[in-house]
């Protein structure tokens, strides 16, 4: 079997979808094969075991290796981690992007012409707040905030709401409601169930990626040029295993996240959605918001420290999950081991991480007694619960973030975009150092990790490369 | 401006021959509607050099007592009007023993704030500290008016809890407000803060890693503004205000300025010199930690691992809610804390 396009398309996600949809609507031939499968918004219930399964990697959860590990998740679907996150939209803050440009020495970097895509994309996947009032979980930021004088507002989100002003009845916005579709509209091939093993590569050019289908077949796969959008974990790691030299996949950037469960007086638990409210009054250090809470995640909260915690697990109803993520001074790596399926994964958090996040579960846990919480159970092997301001010093002094279930979502910088030949893996426009038709075009690119949400900076960065890619017509050499 | 009392008929202060409260009543002494003062200091020598120290002046009583006895603070408050404020600024700092942080900083608030609750004065204004709620996370993080408590080692515990024995007093029916100064200097300092000037002159003061720590800092007239403001804003009941400097310094900052200081009071100073790896201040805190846990403090330790942290906060909600306004910034401050120590003869 073999496949061939102009453009072979690697990954559906933020970054493969918005590059297929720009180059298709150019009229290029654009394949975009992607490794999971095409489950359609709304089958699935959001934040539920049934999505992992069917929308992540590995069943949900991997491991960086660290002193903590930092469990993190990614999306393996059409569409990517667009399908199963919560949709949160942060536009890159204006200062960041002009010190990527500064610091990474990025060619043609128009912080305004990166923010005016931002207002295209907006309109593109919807991106709006709540028409009515806040889910509970979601006032609970807000009041708590509120009451101790800090920064906070709603996030806007990519949603449409069909059935009125309910905030917990909206439908979720992803690639495969939007930019996929109109990526295949204009004549974009999409396949899934295709994991891409390598790319061969001849002469600094690659000539064709070798496929494996679920049967065990292989499949070649020809292309003038390819672009790698897989995340920043798989882009790096099938970049290695195809035998790419530079600086890929040695600066994982991350925002690590130490959470909470807190129980109310009332029933306030929203099983399939998240809060829209953040509090940056520490930002970039420090941000805090709300996660999933179906009684699995509630359970989940609560199991480093079971033997106590256990009791509170049938007040799920009662109860809702919040998080504390840090800008992390911390970098990890991916490498690709021969004869492995899944690259190893390593990050180190520093002292200063550690003091970060515990500060940051204290004032959580802080916001949380504000808002009326009747008691907080923060995620930490030996934690004490938290009733009170004076528990809140019992639970700073037992934290150690090596105790804790460190997390994150947020996966970037593993092929860092720019001129700095030392700590750039790609070009000023995604195209990787010394190749002459590989490109990246995902969240790997990002110079950093942005301290909000990543997925408008990934696709306003995507198609700001692809629409370059156009204008020059692709065979720049 | 927020709404403000009158100053009232009697006015309360523990600890007034300490440093904080010798600038307290100096203070007091020249605002004009203050009729009684009734002071408190811990030993006979005390109360005598107290006495000196006041001068010829009617309505100033000073009792002899210790705030780690209940019956001091029932004697303190014994048939005091309703028209009283009481300014509670007695505490040990640097102890000879661990157990004092909490007979004299916890237990000695406690039983202030039970007399004043029986006694039914106006307001208590209690002095506490950065030391509740630790060191910031990181060189450019800055405490809000809020934040959870994370007590810098003995000392910072026995300030938590006696903020937690305030606050249960407030909820009892106490009119209580807490102000929390990070370090502050100035007139009256006690001779061990001459030493701080001494270090500077030889270029010995210890800076540790790049010295981009921060600090905040008040000096002790600004910090007397701000127990006043407290003291007089009705609104500022069972609330707690940061008084500092309107922003932190950084080490280097400091150490350049008091050297500045030092060289525009005609005294020769020496470059700084003595720059300490991060890991000799972690070592220090170690030290210290490890002596407080078997109930030996030492001072010299206790402040050099101090030094490695950042311990900075935002005064915005005081000057919002209080009105208070920090009138003297640290160049000047250093001048007149180093005229002062000249002027008392001391070596510096």
């Amino acid at each position: 079997m073999s496949l061939d396009a102009d453009i072979l398309i690697i990954g559906s996600g933020a970054g493969g979808a918005t590059t297929a949809t720009v180059l298709a609507e150019a009229g290029l031939d654009v394949l975009i094969v992607e490794e999971g499968a095409w489950v359609e918004q709304g089958s699935v219930v959001p934040f539920s075991l049934d999505q992992m399964d069917q929308q992540y990697r590995s069943g949900g959860v991997t491991v960086a290796l660290g002193m903590p590990s930092i469990a993190y998740t990614e999306g393996r679907c059409a569409g990517g981690g667009t399908e199963v996150n919560s949709g949160l939209y942060w536009r890159p803050p204006g200062e960041l992007l002009e010190r990527w440009r500064h610091d990474f020495r990025i060619a043609d970097f128009d912080p305004d012409d990166l923010l005016s895509i931002a207002d295209e994309v907006e309109t593109a996947i919807n991106v709006r707040t709540v028409p009515g009032p806040h889910s509970a979980p979601s006032e609970v930021l807000r009041s708590g905030a509120a009451a101790l004088g800090w920064q906070h507002s709603e996030v806007p989100r990519w949603m449409t709401y069909p059935h009125g002003d309910d905030a917990t009845k909206g439908e979720r916005q992803s690639m495969t409601r939007t930019y996929l579709p109109r990526a295949m509209k204009a004549g974009a091939r999409l396949v899934t169930g295709r994991r891409i093993d390598r790319l061969v590569i001849d002469g600094g050019r690659a000539t064709e990626a070798i496929a494996s289908l679920p049967d065990g077949s292989t499949e070649r796969i020809t292309f003038r040029h390819v672009f790698v959008c897989g995340g920043a974990i798989q882009s790096p790691a099938l970049l290695q295993r195809s035998g790419v030299k530079g600086h890929i996949g040695r600066t994982l950037a991350v925002h690590p996240t130490v959470k909470l469960a807190a129980r109310f007086a009332d029933e306030l638990n929203v099983p399939d959605d998240v809060p829209v409210h953040q509090v940056k009054e520490f930002a970039p250090h420090l941000s805090f918001g709300g996660s999933a809470s179906n009684p699995g995640l509630v359970a989940l909260s609560l199991l480093d420290q079971w033997p106590t915690f256990r009791r509170a697990v049938t007040d799920w109803p009662r109860m809702s999950v919040y998080y504390a993520a840090i800008t992390s001074q911390g970098r990890g790596r991916v490498m690709s081991v021969p004869r492995m399926k899944d690259p190893i994964v390593t990050y180190r958090l520093t002292h200063a991480d550690r003091e970060l996040l515990r500060s940051g579960l204290a004032r959580l846990a802080l916001l949380m007694l504000e808002a009326g919480a009747e008691e907080v159970f923060p995620s930490f092997r030996g934690a004490p619960s938290v009733k009170n301001r004076r528990d809140v010093a019992t639970m700073q002094h037992a934290f150690s973030a090596t105790k804790a279930t460190v997390m994150t979502v947020h996966l970037c910088s593993t092929v860092p975009m720019g001129e700095v030949a030392e700590r750039c893996g790609a070009d000023s426009f995604g195209r990787v150092h010394g190749y002459r038709n590989i490109h990246v075009n995902d969240a790997s690119l990002l110079p950093t990790a942005p301290g909000v949400n990543p997925q408008a900076s990934v696709m306003a960065f995507a198609i700001r490369n692809a629409r370059h890619f156009v204008a020059t017509g692709g065979s720049r050499a | 401006m927020p709404e403000t009392w009158s100053v009232p008929n009697t006015t309360v202060v523990t600890g007034a021959n300490g440093w904080l409260g010798r600038a307290l009543v100096h203070r007091l002494l020249a605002e004009p509607g203050r009729r009684q003062l009734r002071l408190l200091a811990h030993s006979t020598a005390d109360a005598h050099s107290l006495r000196e120290f006041v001068g010829p002046r009617n309505g100033v009583d000073i009792l002899i007592g210790d705030v780690s006895r209940a019956d001091t603070a029932q004697r303190l408050l014994y048939g005091v009007s309703k028209d009283t404020d009481v300014l509670h600024t007695a505490g040990v700092i640097h102890p000879t023993k661990v157990r004092q942080f909490a007979e004299v900083n916890t237990n000695g608030t406690r039983h202030i704030t039970e007399a004043a609750l029986d006694a039914g004065v106006r307001r208590l204004v209690h002095v506490s500290s950065n030391s509740p709620f630790g060191t910031n996370p990181h060189a450019s993080d800055t405490f809000r008016a809020d934040e959870p408590f994370n007590p810098y080692l003995g000392y910072g515990k026995s300030k938590m809890f006696a903020e937690v024995a305030v606050n249960e007093a407030v909820a009892a029916g106490l009119d209580a407000t807490i102000v929390r100064p990070p370090w502050f200097y100035g007139p009256f300092q006690p001779p061990r803060q001459t030493t701080f000037f001494r270090m500077v002159r030889a270029g010995k003061f210890p800076v540790i890693g790049k010295g981009d720590q921060r600090r905040s800092m008040v000096y002790v007239d600004n910090l007397v503004d701000g127990i006043l403001a407290a003291e007089l804003t009705p609104a500022a009941r069972g609330n707690g205000y940061w008084i500092a400097d309107a922003r932190a310094y950084t080490v280097n900052e400091i150490v350049e300025t008091v050297g500045r200081a030092l060289v525009d009071e005609g005294l020769s100073v020496k470059p700084p010199t003595t720059h300490l790896p991060t890991l000799a201040a972690r070592v220090a805190e170690t030290g210290d930690r490890v002596l407080q846990a078997v109930g030996v403090y030492q001072q010299q330790l206790h402040v050099l691992g101090e030094m490695g942290h950042t311990i900075a906060c935002d005064i915005s909600r005081s000057t919002a809610e209080i009105g208070y306004e920090p009138k003297v910034e640290l160049y000047e401050g250093m001048r007149r804390s180093i005229r002062w120590c000249l002027d008392q003869g001391l070596e510096l």
